[in-house]
């Protein structure tokens, strides 16, 4: 299975856990993250989601910051998977699973992961809504979030 | 309307397309082959007896695209410049969705290659797959767009929207056969993406390469405008830049045969 996923049909979040897992015995903590299609966002009733991405860039970004998560910390092993196209409120969109020898290293590489995604994957949704479709705008919060990894020198 | 493969007498006859100009035509068309769940889940997971179904017919739909012409009488044999196969495995339908998209620069149509390689990309499916389901069935093949040409453009409607996906070379499935411009000489292929790209009303454009006066992203973005004053949407908000997928500025150095994309800030996760 390869590290990175980027894909139009769902996933089952325990199913790829327990792939990750299969055979292993050196594992000793093991972080998932799974992002849904919330029905509120920007504006209330949110009827679907599409998700755009640029195809080549976005697999190269996604491997790029599953590398540098496995510089920072002892990881085993590493999975992301991150849909596109259109989804319903309810949906997965994304799935993070890390795996380490202890939770520390685990719980942290997934929230690193998670921040850079948001912020470097070249990804956009559109939500479509009672009251029209509008593409999303980015948040000041989410360059906010990652950059508390950044290291001070 | 009249049927062009007839002449006169109404005997069947080959177009001559000598006269007719060249343009850029692209065609998207799209089937489906019902299956057991059963038999979708083995199709998922690798576990039919010939092994890789998904890449096997997705190899025929690209092969069979190509030759079109050694199947259908009239058709011409054409220079496609991109074959892209899809698939989606729909699980709520147990069926699997096939899609394919052709283009070229040339003077006739592209519409049969895309049908062509649907047609052939189910028929491989239900050659890998009837080991273990004989009952599966193929339908809806059809035609969803095309573009270019004399005929003008055309979309099947009552379709829900279709949400573009794919807005760069590179994906699973998709073969770039050579050419990536419209024009023969040395050009930068120029993609805007999301949400600029329905903002400037442009998808993809080449840029020859010497209308740029120096060879960098500020020059490209001069260029653009002074192709076409879309552009000057450029310098609204915050746009950023990749270069060969790369993100890049203004001051990033470009040769001939890049690929440049513009985007807005991303909102994935």
């Amino acid at each position: 299975m390869s590290r990175v996923r980027v894909q139009q049909q769902t996933f089952d979040a325990g199913e790829e856990q327990r792939r990750l897992l299969e055979a292993r015995t050196d594992i000793g903590a093991v972080v998932g993250f799974t992002g849904l299609v919330r029905d509120v966002n920007e504006r209330p009733d949110v009827q679907a989601l599409s998700l755009e991405h640029y195809p080549g860039m976005t697999e190269a970004a996604l491997e790029a910051i599953a590398d540098e998560a496995e510089s920072r910390w002892p990881l085993q092993a590493v999975r992301i998977i991150h849909r596109v196209g259109r989804l319903a409120p309810g949906d997965p969109i994304v799935l993070v699973v890390v795996a380490s020898a202890h939770r520390r290293a685990a719980f942290e590489a997934c929230d690193f992961i998670m921040d850079h995604l948001k912020t470097r994957a070249p990804f956009w949704k559109k939500e479509h809504t009672a009251s029209g479709d509008y593409w999303i705008a980015e948040r000041e919060a989410d360059h906010h979030d990652a950059k508390r990894w950044e290291v001070s020198s | 309307m009249s049927l062009t493969h007839l002449n006169a007498r109404g005997e069947a006859h080959m177009v001559d397309v000598g006269d007719k100009a060249e343009s850029r035509r692209e065609a998207r068309a799209s089937g489906v082959i019902r299956m057991r769940p059963e038999t979708l889940a083995l199709l998922a997971d690798g576990g039919l007896p010939k092994g890789d179904v998904l890449a096997t017919a997705r190899i025929a739909g690209i092969q069979a695209a190509k030759r079109t012409h050694e199947l259908i009488p009239l058709c011409h044999s054409l220079a496609l410049s991109k074959v892209e196969v899809a698939f989606e495995l729909d699980d709520a339908n147990a069926c699997v969705q096939v899609s394919a998209t052709c283009r070229l620069n040339g003077r006739t149509g592209v519409e049969m290659e895309a049908l062509t390689a649907v047609s052939v990309a189910c028929l491989t499916l239900y050659d890998m797959c009837k080991a273990v389901d004989k009952g599966m069935e193929i339908g809806a093949i059809r035609l969803d767009s095309k573009t270019g040409g004399k005929s003008g453009d055309y979309s099947r409607r009552g379709d829900a929207t279709e949400v573009p996906i794919v807005t760069g070379e590179g994906e699973a499935g998709e073969v770039s056969l050579g050419v990536r411009c419209d024009t023969e000489q040395p050009c930068i292929l120029v993609k805007c993406l999301a949400e600029l790209r329905e903002r400037l009303g442009v998808g993809e454009v080449s840029v020859p390469f010497e209308a740029l006066e120096r060879a960098d992203v500020g020059a490209l973005k001069r260029a653009l405008k002074a192709m076409d004053e879309r552009f000057a949407g450029l310098e609204e908000g915050r746009v950023l830049c990749a270069v060969n997928q790369v993100m890049a500025g203004n001051a990033t150095p470009l040769t001939a045969e890049d690929e440049v994309a513009f985007f807005p800030p991303v909102t994935g996760g």
